[in-house]
């Protein structure tokens, strides 16, 4: 005989309690173990998704040509994608199925990319006519020297799109066409990356004395653009909702963060001088008096047709700034397109830039495009 | 089939012992991963900073150094190396200039080959 009495009939209210903190059990364990599956999963991280091989190195700088299903590189009129050094390259070439610099090279171009590559200690010299006058023009004479062209296509992204504009001024004969996307030439328009880092003290920023900025630094200022990505909390939080996605897309998510959360420290001259002529209140783009080294940039130079493209929503470069490239550049093309800065480049709806861009650059009689 | 009914069956203590035995599951597959995998511990961290950033630690403050040298000597040992960097650059633009003109000969010869093969005919 039992000391105790009959048993109690469970609390109905109790059990559905425990139930659901069951369910919220569950579905948190199940998260940790989906995080645990991408972390464990293999990528290709920090690299293109195209296979590709190097034809020019200088310093960090690689020039990649991308290859065809074979290995070997493609026939058609050269491509050049310049994107910003301050971030890295592969952001062109994202996922298999995901990649502008892959779509471009699949309409039958020759693509080439410029990866800048992460900048040292002593790269805090660089300046514009570094990057201008040195980099980048030897991308070009080299791929014009492979494929025999007197001039190239340039794709320029972001920053690489100034530093493509102001190429392009210097050696209007070298450049077929040019497409900048999301390239501000308004320094005077609130807003944007530039404009924050002048909030956040580019200003003070040396010339004579440079720093390599850190990658955090930069990635500050990237940070201050989306609200509640500057608190650990908030992006932590982010993430937790994101879990409950299936795996596939959480490894899609991954590597674009391996892009956006993969800021490269910065060559302090380069942004100071940026700041300088091109910043807030000088605006030396629109206003005429932009240089490079020694030489003033003049634009009426561009003889090339030119196409620039601005994402509705972008934060990092606002369109009006990159839409008044019509009043400096007058046959430009200008388009607007619906998506934030890296979205139009290689989010899911990013095939309507791809689309126009082969578009342009097939236009005007190249040989072996495939539309 | 029998194990669906025997699911259905167990109580709400059964299940939540069964849980318990899955965190720990769980948990160890981390502990697993940690011990293992020398870049899983990297990752973890920079999930725990709310990023999948993969490969690399998240940004973080540099170590001393890193930014401006902490010395005049290795300010000067910079700007050596920078300057040689730019002299590999004029290099390399001599190189290409020398690649131009040895391909203008070369187009050169050909066309005049070509005229004289003409001229023959």
């Amino acid at each position: 005989m039992s000391d105790s009495g009959p048993e109690a009939p469970p609390d109905p209210q109790r059990e559905r309690e425990l139930e659901a903190l069951l369910a919220l059990s569950r579905r948190g364990r199940a998260k940790l173990e989906r995080l645990h599956e991408v972390l464990t999963s293999p990528g290709h991280f920090g690299t293109g998704a195209t296979p590709s091989t190097v034809v020019y190195r200088e310093n960090k700088l690689r020039l990649l040509r991308l290859l065809d299903e074979s290995g070997q590189p493609r026939r058609g009129p050269p491509v050049l994608f310049v994107p910003a050094p301050v971030s890295r390259y592969f952001i062109m070439d994202l996922l298999p199925g995901r990649s502008f610099a892959g779509f471009v090279a699949a309409a039958g171009f020759d693509v080439y990319i410029a990866d800048f590559g992460t900048p040292t200690r002593e790269d805090r010299f660089a300046d514009l006519a570094y990057y201008v006058d040195g980099l980048v023009r030897r991308c070009v004479r080299t791929v014009a020297a492979l494929t025999g062209e007197s001039s190239v296509n340039i794709v320029g992204y972001c920053l690489g799109g100034t530093l493509s504009l102001l190429y392009a001024a210097l050696y209007p004969s070298t450049v077929k066409r040019l497409v900048l996307l999301t390239t501000t030439v308004d320094g005077d328009v609130q807003g944007g990356i530039a404009w924050v880092a002048h909030r956040m003290g580019l200003a003070g920023e040396s010339y004579d004395e440079p720093r390599l900025v850190p990658a955090a630094e930069v990635k500050s200022w990237f940070e201050m653009l989306s609200p509640g990505s500057n608190s650990v909390v908030g992006r932590v939080s982010d993430l937790w909702d994101r879990l409950d996605d299936p795996a596939d897309r959480l490894r899609e998510v991954r590597t674009m963060a391996s892009w956006v959360d993969d800021v490269v420290p910065a060559p302090g001259r380069l942004l100071a001088e940026l700041y300088r002529k091109f910043g807030p209140g000088v605006n030396g783009l629109m206003a005429g008096t932009a240089t490079v080294g020694d030489r003033l940039i003049d634009f009426a130079q561009l003889s090339m047709p030119v196409l620039a493209v601005s994402a509705e929503k972008d934060t990092i470069a606002p369109p009006e700034g990159v839409d008044a490239v019509r009043r400096i550049v007058p046959q430009v093309e200008v388009l607007r397109l619906p998506g934030g800065h890296v979205g139009i480049v290689a989010g899911r709806a990013a095939a309507a830039l791809w689309k126009r861009t082969v578009e342009f650059l097939g236009s005007g009689g190249s040989q072996g495009v495939a539309q | 089939m029998a194990e669906e009914t025997a699911k259905t069956e167990s109580t709400l203590v059964e299940r939540w012992l069964a849980e318990q035995q899955q965190w720990q599951r769980t948990l160890l597959t981390y502990l697993d991963s940690v011990v293992k995998n020398d870049d899983f511990l990297v990752h973890l961290g920079n999930a725990m900073r709310g990023s999948l950033l993969a490969g690399k630690p998240y940004p973080s403050a540099p170590a001393a150094g890193a930014a401006t040298p902490e010395n005049a000597a290795d300010d000067r040992l910079d700007r050596v190396l920078f300057a040689l960097h730019e002299l590999q650059g004029q290099v390399q633009d001599l190189r290409l200039t020398l690649e131009e003109l040895s391909n203008r000969d070369k187009k050169r010869g050909k066309k005049s080959k070509s005229g004289k093969h003409k001229d023959t005919e």
